[in-house]
């Protein structure tokens, strides 16, 4: 006999258990060739459809099963078992598998609340009743369940009325097996040979089929050490603190080993080909023929019927898709007409040949039910490309306006099911997905799930946890991890100056030492599945006999497939993508209907408004969508827009690729008449004129494909997918230069575009996806322009951005929008334009909870503090703040009491003893009925002469409360400091000279570390202080200088010299940085005048 | 039961079962098949590096359970085991007394 199939291989997708990445395992497998393996994950198929493509590709059955935990009628478990699905037999395996996997889970879920704690499993008698008489599936009892544990120790009687009980209620053919393991652990144990003796004994008295695994959790003996670690961060205690594993077998042992296993668990030659046979059938039982049996590749898209349709789907999307003509190109000339007409038959063809008409009527059937629920939406990605996406109203982005392509988007060369993502408003996406599951049924619908991997500070916590560090020890190595892979952190230790601390405890601490070697074990490790944040799988009526689904946070059922099994599954997955942004817009616009009666589309809002252009190009952009980082707004300064397209092109510029390409410079060179444009050839011209000559898009290589070498836009498209792949890569090569020879082009001209092609491969960027994000960016902006207190109100309520909102808030105050203070008569859960400006939402104070929230709105308005003490009925610290805080105020001014002496002022000093007094009452009112007796109806006398706070303190009480400076900047604390030492403000900046000494201070906004053309780590801060930004660059040497504080503190000062980077844009060369308040320490020492200004 | 912590001098037969061995100047001779099985070991009591690529060696050690009787004196049989591990840096065989069940 040779071989030996595994049946029993947990992957690194068994979540805090497996090791190894299904591929990994394959490969192995087939490298030493054996023709199946098998795949069981513990709980779910989370790996299987991973497996199955690598099986595929390797040419190896893939067999998928499932690890679960079988429970007795009481909810007990009494097994850990493998469950394998047959194989062979149109999809009823699979089928059963993904239905006992779901019934493992629904107990979790049933109440559409996920309860955690509830155990994952299955109970025996549901588990047989699915099995049914024809079964599908083999049940494999091994050393987890009752059989095994009682053969261990347990008296030979029992462990045979436990088998027997088994055999009672699985009477399939085939459903049920005894499997045997043996990881040598010691004698008398569990795992070890003398369990596996014992069972293999106790199964041939009952004449029950026994097959032989090794209970595989990792490729290799080395990778036992990961699953110690795996191990503690699952039980969520140190090592020591439970029972590890027993040894380091359980791993993928060749066939050799364990025919060795065999011979020394059977004892005698014949017994142990028998066992190894029995598991060569049951392998050749259970593999799986991807396509009958799992669906593989095929689409699968709602029926006809769940639609809403009858007859030929692509006659309808024919209908639609000219119906939309008449509405987005009305009154267009005849020229502009005919062109789309063509472009829509070509587009038509395409989506017909591919049979995906099902699958845009789909879409377009989901994005009108999002337009007729009243929620903002736009397409984004290569989508945008498409005019039918335009016109069935999919995309808000015109691609024949933008000359954006098709070909980009789908052709005939590629099968695949295209992606279309839907932006819409993040506070309604929840709604929407919802909405899908009522109209499409559930037995159609499942969220889709995503696999988090460890990281580098996850994979440092956890193995932190492992070793038993102390939680501050973890917090503090946690904090400088910053930027770097933790598969590389002994590489890190020596490079990173704020590691430097860790590297010198790394020396001298062992533990330490083997932090940072499981850290690296860990990283890239799948962690946790979660929901995808925006994916929604839509299928036919078949999908969950596909799939196996889980309770998702959402209460809804989630897929326990990732987005990269969406293809091979032949499932369309719909990403519904919640943006903020969307959802502040939609705030502003009903903000301006009700404030001003004014009634906005803002999808039809003229692209080309001058007055918005002006605002984007003083580069003031806080709050505009994708470029309001200090990196875009520094471009902004150097690029000046002038045009919807020039927005396109900076978004698309402004990424990871366009900047490691060098993409940007030369550009802004040709823009700005710095250098000459070089086409190169007239030809390509016309296409690349609008970046100067600068190749920056996808669809520029497309077309400079197709003007050069005469082939389609779709094989172009081939082309430069190709040019990623360096195997293929010198096929395109050759084609291109032979046809371009053939059509006359010299041959410098030849090598030149080449050049530029073959650099080019994954730098540039879509040009229907920058178009698409664009469109948000415009309408942002001139909301900012035209609306700026309703869009500085959606910004608040909505938080869409990068920065904290006290940064909004500083941009507001710049603008001369007033941010008004608390009022519990005027303040709700969202920010409301008044016509002095924008009231504070009661949501900003910390600690006050939802249903105080709630009541407050509900009982406004107050006539006075104890009118809302009864009303509300507050806690005594929501009481509390909200008076520190000012939200009472109102209730103050004038007394209304006239006694002669009496100061006529109320303070909020005042105020705050009323509502000590109120708080000190001891029966506090509980509910309607049960007033107290107190006589609160009387004319609230409000308590006398206490002081008003002052600003230092009214700050101090904002920023600890609301964590937000409404009163006045927070640096203005520190103002007199920084006036006599000179510091500049961030607004005078820009009429500095280049290279000028300057000293900068303010509240840290954002820390950005971006890919750089060099490799080496750059670290961009910016500072807010209360003027505007300013933008400080640290380069080696001076992350060196502040490395301990370069990532921690929030007040800093910073020295270096100004660098001039544009017509408005400045930005400074980091010297070095201080602690602020550190600094205010060392200075008002001396001047005990200031000791008590800053302490908040 | 006693446990200790004792080098051992081991020979072997083909298979790498013992077959003898020398333990403080006397000679033993294994009486029946030894059992051989995989313990573990408290790596991050002890170990300085478990990097990527260390070899189970930190994690796991292999120990033989033994009769065997000194010299050639067959009546009185005792149950020993023996850890077996390899020397990382030159790859010798090491052999340590760690139980004798008297």
């Amino acid at each position: 006999m040779n071989g030996f199939t595994h049946l029993h291989v947990a992957s690194a997708f068994s979540g805090h258990y497996g090791v190894t990445r299904p591929e990994t395992m394959a490969e192995a497998v087939a490298a030493t060739g054996s023709s199946a393996l098998a795949i069981t994950d513990r709980d779910g198929l989370y790996g299987s459809v991973k497996h199955i493509g690598a099986c595929l590709k390797l040419g190896i059955s893939p067999i998928v099963g499932v690890n679960l935990i079988i429970l007795d009628e009481s909810g007990s478990p009494i097994a850990r078992s493998v469950i394998l699905a047959h194989g062979h037999n149109g999809g009823k395996g699979w089928a059963k598998l993904c239905a006992i996997v779901s019934a493992a889970h629904t107990s979790r879920g049933r109440a559409g609340q996920l309860r955690k704690e509830a155990q994952i499993g299955i109970k025996r008698s549901l588990l047989a009743q699915l099995l049914g008489e024809d079964g599908g599936c083999t049940i494999l009892l091994g050393p987890d369940s009752d059989v095994g544990r009682a053969a261990l120790n347990g008296p030979r009687q029992l462990t045979t009325s436990l088998l027997s009980a088994w055999r009672e209620m699985f009477k399939a053919p085939g459903s049920l097996g005894i499997e045997v393991v043996s990881h040598l652990t010691e004698p008398g144990t569990a795992y070890s040979t003398d369990q596996a003796r014992a069972m293999l004994q106790l199964a041939d008295s009952l004449s029950i089929p026994t097959v032989l695994t090794n209970a595989v959790r990792y490729l290799e003996p080395d990778d036992a050490l990961t699953a110690d670690v795996l191990d503690a961060a699952r039980h969520l205690e140190p090592l020591g603190l439970f029972t590890p594993q027993p040894n380091a077998q359980a791993w993928l042992k060749p066939a050799i080993l364990m025919h060795a296993i065999a011979l020394e668990i059977c004892g005698e030659a014949s017994r142990a080909l028998q066992l190894l046979d029995t598991t060569e059938r049951l392998a050749d039982r259970c593999r799986l023929e991807p396509v009958s049996d799992c669906g593989w590749g095929k689409p699968k898209t709602p029926e006809k019927s769940a639609l809403g349709i009858e007859g030929n789907p692509f006659e309808i999307l024919w209908q639609k898709a000219h119906a939309g003509i008449e509405h987005y190109y009305r009154g267009a000339n005849a020229a502009l007409l005919a062109q789309v007409h063509h472009r829509l038959g070509q587009e038509l063809i395409t989506i017909n040949k591919l049979g995906f008409a099902t699958y845009f009527l789909t879409v377009a059937d989901v994005a009108q039910m999002i337009r007729d629920m009243k929620i903002r939406s736009q397409a984004r990605g290569s989508g945008a490309g498409s005019l039918t996406n335009y016109l069935l109203g999919i995309s808000g982005v015109d691609p024949i306006e933008h000359d954006l392509l098709f070909e980009r988007f789908l052709s005939t060369e590629r099968s695949t099911l295209p992606d279309i993502d839907i932006d819409v408003e993040s506070a309604r996406r929840h709604d929407i997905y919802r909405a899908i599951f009522k109209r499409y049924g559930s037995n159609r619908v499942t969220l889709l799930s995503m696999q988090s991997t460890y990281r580098g500070r996850g994979a440092m916590r956890d193995s932190g946890l492992a070793l038993g560090l102390e939680d501050e020890e973890i917090d503090d190595i946690a904090k400088n991890m910053w930027r770097f892979s933790a598969r590389s952190f002994r590489g890190a230790l020596e490079t990173k100056p704020e590691l430097s601390a860790l590297a010198a405890a790394v020396d001298e601490d062992r533990r330490m030492n083997l932090l940072v070697d499981i850290t690296e074990r860990l990283d890239r490790l799948p962690r946790h599945i979660s929901m995808h944040p925006c994916g929604v799988i839509l299928g036919d009526e078949s999908l969950l006999q596909r799939t196996s689904v889980e309770p998702s946070g959402l209460g809804l059922p989630m897929s326990q497939f990732d987005k990269d099994d969406m293809d091979p599954m032949g499932l369309l997955k719909l990403d519904v993508l919640g943006v903020r942004m969307q959802s502040a817009m939609a705030y502003a616009v009903r903000e301006i209907a009700r404030v001003r009666g004014e009634t906005l589309d803002l999808d039809n809002i003229p692209r080309d408004d001058p007055d918005t252009f002006k605002t984007i190009r003083t580069t003031n952009t806080l709050g505009i969508f994708q470029i309001e980082s200090p990196g875009q707004r520094e471009l902004t300064g150097k690029h000046q827009p002038t045009e919807f397209n020039d927005l396109t092109i900076q978004i698309s510029l402004f990424r990871p690729g366009p900047m490691k390409g060098n993409m940007i410079a030369p550009y802004l060179d040709g823009r700005h008449g710095f250098a000459k444009a070089d086409f190169i050839h007239e030809d390509l011209v016309p296409i690349l004129k609008e970046t100067w000559g600068v190749v920056i898009f996808h669809e520029h290589v497309l077309r400079i494909l197709n003007v050069m070498t005469g082939c389609t836009l779709a094989k172009a498209d081939e082309m430069r997918r190709s040019l990623e792949n360096p195997r293929v890569a010198p096929q395109v090569k050759k084609f291109f230069h032979e046809k371009t020879k053939e059509r006359g082009y010299s041959q410098a001209v030849i090598d030149r575009v080449w050049e530029i092609l073959e650099g080019f491969s994954s730098f540039g960027f879509c040009k229907a996806h920058g178009a698409a994000f664009a469109l948000p960016t415009y309408q942002s902006a001139w909301l900012k322009t035209h609306f700026p207190t309703e869009f500085l109100a959606g910004l608040f309520t909505h938080d869409p951005g990068m920065y904290p909102k006290r940064l909004l808030m500083a941009e507001a105050r710049r603008l001369g929008v007033k941010v008004l203070p608390l009022d519990v008569n005027k303040s709700t859960d969202e920010y409301l334009v008044e016509s002095e400006g924008i009231r504070l939402a009661l949501t900003e104070v910390q600690g006050v909870s939802e249903n105080e929230v709630a009541r407050i709105i509900e009982e406004q308005p107050f006539k006075d503090i104890a009118d809302f003490y009864l009303r509300v009925k507050p806690t005594r610290r929501t009481l509390e703040r909200l008076a520190v805080l000012g939200a009472f105020d109102s209730f103050g001014g004038k007394r209304r009491s006239d006694e002669p002496g009496d100061d006529p002022e109320i303070t909020r000093g005042d105020i705050l003893a009323r509502v000590r007094q109120l708080n000190a009452i001891k029966n506090r009112p509980a509910s309607e009925a049960n007033q107290p007796t107190l006589d609160f109806q009387v004319l609230e006398r409000i308590p006398t002469g206490n002081a008003e706070p002052t600003m230092t303190e009214k700050v101090a009480a904002e920023l600890s409360l609301m964590k937000l400076d409404v009163s006045e900047h927070v640096i203005e604390l520190y103002r007199p400091m920084l006036e006599e030492m000179g510091v500049v403000n961030a607004n005078e900046l820009v009429g500095l000279r280049n290279k000028s000494e300057v000293l900068i201070a303010g509240v840290r906004v954002a820390t950005q570390t971006p890919p750089m053309r060099s490799g080496k780590r750059v670290v961009f801060i910016s500072l807010d202080d209360g003027t505007g930004c300013s933008d400080s660059t640290f380069f080696d040497d001076a992350q060196a200088r502040c490395s301990n504080i370069l990532f921690n503190n929030r007040l800093l000062l910073i020295s270096g010299k100004t660098r001039r980077t544009g017509v408005r844009g400045v930005s400074i060369m980091a010297e070095n940085a201080w602690d602020l308040r550190e600094m205010w320490e060392q200075w008002s020492k001396a001047r005990p005048q200031f000791r008590e200004r800053a302490a908040g | 039961m006693q446990r200790l912590d004792e080098n051992v001098l081991v020979s072997t037969n083909q298979s790498g079962e013992p077959v003898r061995f020398l333990w403080r100047d006397s000679n033993y001779k294994v009486r029946a098949r030894p059992i051989r099985w995989f313990a573990r070991r408290d790596w991050w009591l002890e170990a300085s590096r478990v990097q990527r690529g260390v070899g189970p060696g930190v994690l796991e050690v292999e120990i033989w359970r033994m009769l065997a009787s000194e010299g050639d004196n067959s009546a009185k049989k005792t149950q020993f085991e023996i850890a077996h591990s390899q020397d990382a840096k030159n790859g010798k065989n090491i052999w340590r007394l760690v139980r004798v069940y008297d």
